[in-house]
């Protein structure tokens, strides 16, 4: 019974994800799109806080390194999609291979220390290094391949879809992982590092993986976000967008990849709702916040969780332990 | 019991989501037929003859007649004065008119673009789809700038003209028909300034200080075309990141070549431009450097009336200044103390003319804003003769070609104000380029150290682009008359 519901309910939510493009206004779509590339970095980041206990700042400069490759490779007429698309994630890869070495060898405060000044970095190479980058300038004309083009009954739906099948293969696959045995392993380094040390596994190198992963899926947010709005500009990748994955994981509950996703949305939906009101909405985003983490602290996954069904999934998903 | 639990807490988590999601956009429509709704007041016939093309069952806002215009800009965060500034300027033209057009309303709708590219094309995407404006007006800084010509590109059918941003390309090598800049860019202000200094001043090498980024870049770039192309033989370029309020290096390096050098350039703006006055004062500069030049944002408003009297005797160019003694300029400069309680400064002047370079636009298409090619028409065959900033006319890229002031902050009364030394007349965001359009497009984009420092790798480059014919012609006097 618990199996049939749960798959009519993803069955539900699939449909109406799927029908937003033919349902709802361009605005309500353009929104939607806008939250699901987000998500996919909220996702890359909820997946290093919440499995591994590491808070990664560097995560929009993943999202930088694959949009700035793309936008690179395609203004120069280098290379086009597919390829552009493989060698950014190419390069995302390159990059957290390196930065991981470097990362890996600290924990907690250091970490998220080391993984500010990386996101920096980048941002600043993208600002100053004006002959590749253009810097404050941003580059721009950066079209959506045709394949991203496809329309379905007249609707142009191709680049939403594409954007949603990828944010679903990324949250299942990530749900799968944290339930796999290397799910459960970087579990144990959250829980005692030095354990896991101990018990004769390969710390390091799990925790150099994981960064890759969470790397990788930033990466893939990075290739949505150019291919949407068409522009790369260091304004995507500097600390405001660290902050407000952060932000964005926290409201949504930092031990939950849905949380992430839900999160992000919020945070997105809020901006623009409330900006139509008020030029100062971010006070009541701020105030939200303020709530959220002192009533809240797992934030709103964390709530939904108390329920009893809910917290039993909760339990197998994300502690790996089955609750009798 | 626990199931029923289960399909109760799914049943209602489910239906709270159709509802909300339902309710949002229902809720926004609702609005936007109260807000349209409030605009028929009269003259409905008029208003719906001149609609009449308009098939897209979605414009409700045009059936009605009422005129609904987009201003996005930063209005928080460090550059909210940019955004801000030029929404007080757009309301004191409305004002001007009482916000109806043939007895429509023309209200706007104001977005918060936090100077954050990724942010403009977010807001720029909701005003067209939940708010179905066809005229926005900015955005207002350099960073945000090219996106909003990638954006003009790929939505046509909306007019956009920026507010206060300046990149060059946005009308240059990025230009789109729909998008129309009654402003100016960074090197169009300040071509002649480099002639004046080389020519008028006497300097021949010169220091320049400026923050690390693009806009800067461009001033540096048309400083150093007029000076080297008029005499000049160094200009020393010295980068220091935004938001530096901390000046002692470079007060020190400075000290160390005054011998060399004949005058300091502050490239620079906002609260940078403030901390290295005071550092200025602090370390008696001006006994090293008895002329201090500016870029165009230095002497602005804002900036005199943080700094000491000493500031007296600085020099910049811009295309306005506030001591303009015409009677348009006096005027709307009271207008707009009255309205805003505090000075009318270049930002809110360009809010205010392109607003009305808008509203005379929609003059000529009888109030129809859906047909964008009809407005973008009326505006480049536009003349503007009443303009605070005195006349101005659009080039074939829809920017404005306009008089450039070079400027001596002055102590009238005992304030800091801007006096006009010398005005340079129509000229272009070419500059002196006018003929060479085609050959200044092709060269790279200026860049910190493009173009060179030096007059002599300055004139290699120049060969190399601009070939032989200009270089007998800038011989002979032709180009800088």
């Amino acid at each position: 019974m618990n199996q049939a519901v749960k798959w009519v309910f993803y069955l539900i939510v699939l449909l109406f994800l799927a029908a937003i493009p033919f349902l709802m206004s361009d605005f309500f779509t353009t929104m939607t799109t806008r939250v699901m590339y987000f998500s996919l970095m909220a996702i890359s980041f909820a997946f290093l806080a919440g499995q591994v206990g590491l808070i990664s700042l560097a995560v929009p400069a993943f999202l930088g390194v694959a949009g700035y490759t793309i936008a690179i490779l395609e203004t120069r007429e280098i290379l086009f999609f597919p390829y552009s698309a493989i060698a950014a994630l190419g390069m995302v890869l390159v990059a957290a291979a390196i930065f991981g070495i470097f990362v890996n060898r600290s924990q907690g405060i250091y970490f998220l220390m080391l993984t500010l000044i990386l996101g920096q970095i980048v941002w600043a190479v993208a600002l100053q290094w004006a002959s590749v980058t253009n810097g404050s300038n941003g580059l721009i004309g950066i079209t959506r391949p045709e394949v991203m083009q496809f329309t379905v009954a007249g609707q142009e739906v191709g680049f939403y879809y594409i954007l949603l099948l990828t944010v679903l293969l990324v949250t299942f696959g990530v749900l799968a992982l944290t339930r796999s045995s290397f799910g459960m392993k970087l579990k144990g380094i959250r829980e005692s590092e030095s354990r896991m040390i101990m018990l004769g596994y390969p710390v390091m190198r799990m925790k150099w993986i994981a960064f890759m992963i969470s790397a990788f899926i930033a990466g893939l947010s990075g290739i949505f976000l150019v291919y949407y709005i068409g522009v790369m500009h260091p304004s995507a990748i500097d600390l405001d967008s660290a902050a407000m994955v952060l932000i964005a994981v926290i409201f949504g509950g930092i031990y939950s990849i849905v949380g992430a996703i839900i999160g992000m949305g919020i945070v997105q939906t809020f901006e623009i709702f409330l900006s139509a009101f008020t030029s100062r909405y971010m006070i009541i985003i701020a105030l939200m916040f303020l709530f959220v983490v002192m009533y809240a602290p797992k934030g709103i996954m964390g709530s939904i969780y108390k329920i009893k069904f809910m917290d039993a999934l909760y339990q197998k998903w994300y502690t790996g332990r089955k609750k009798r | 019991m626990n199931i029923k639990w289960k399909h109760v807490s799914f049943a209602v988590l489910g239906a709270s989501l159709l509802a909300v999601t339902s309710a949002c956009t229902e809720e926004m429509e609702t609005e936007l037929e109260e807000e349209m709704d409030d605009g028929v007041t009269e003259d409905e016939g008029s208003a719906e003859s001149d609609t009449e093309d308009d098939a897209d069952d979605g414009d409700e806002a045009e059936e009605a007649g009422a005129i609904q215009i987009g201003v996005v800009g930063p209005m928080t965060g460090g550059f909210a004065a940019y955004g801000e500034k030029v929404e007080k300027g757009v309301e004191l033209a409305l004002s001007e008119v009482d916000h109806t057009f043939n007895g429509n309303e023309i209200t706007t709708v104001v977005e918060d673009s936090q100077a954050d590219a990724e942010q403009l094309m977010t807001r720029l995407d909701s005003l067209r789809d939940r708010n179905e404006v066809d005229i926005v007006i900015g955005p207002s800084t350099g960073d945000e700038g090219e996106a909003a010509a990638s954006w003009a590109q790929n939505n046509e059918d909306t007019l956009i003209m920026p507010g206060y941003s300046a990149p060059e390309d946005m009308t240059m090598r990025d230009a789109s028909d729909n998008l129309l800049r009654a402003g100016w860019t960074g090197s169009q202000t300040i071509f002649h300034f480099g002639k004046y200094v080389a020519e008028e001043m006497g300097h021949e090498r010169i220091v320049m200080v400026g923050q690390d980024y693009a806009y800067p870049w461009d001033q540096a770039a048309g400083f150093k075309r007029g000076f080297f192309e008029n005499g000049g033989e160094e200009v020393h370029t010295i980068w220091h990141p935004t938001d530096t309020l901390e000046f002692s290096a470079i007060m020190g390096e400075l000290q160390g070549m005054a011998d060399e050098y004949d005058a300091v350039l502050l490239n620079s703006g906002g609260a940078d431009a403030i901390a290295f006055y005071e550092a200025w004062e602090q370390y008696g500069m001006d006994e090293s450097y008895p002329q201090m030049l500016g870029g165009t944002n230095v002497a602005d408003i804002p900036i005199l009336e943080e700094v000491s009297d000493n500031f007296e005797g600085v020099y910049s160019s811009m295309h306005y200044s506030e001591s303009l003694d015409h009677e348009e300029n006096v005027e709307f400069r009271e207008n707009y103390a009255e309205m805003h309680g505090e000075e009318a400064d270049g930002i809110a002047l360009q809010g205010y003319d392109t607003m009305r370079v808008i509203l005379d636009a929609l003059e000529e298409t009888d109030g129809d804003t859906s047909d964008t090619a009809a407005l973008s028409e009326a505006i480049r065959d536009m003349e503007v003769g009443d303009s605070p900033r005195g006349a101005f006319t659009f080039d074939e890229y829809g920017h404005a070609v306009q008089d450039i002031y070079i400027k001596r902050v002055d102590l009238v009364d005992g304030e800091l104000q801007n006096e006009v030394v010398e005005t340079y007349e129509e000229v272009s965001q070419f500059g002196p380029y006018e003929d060479y359009q085609d050959e200044y497009m092709a060269q790279p984009g200026n860049e910190r150290d493009f173009p060179a420092d030096t007059a002599e790798e300055y004139f290699e480059d120049l060969e190399e682009y601009f070939g032989e014919e200009y270089m007998n012609e800038l011989e002979e006097g032709g180009i800088w008359e």
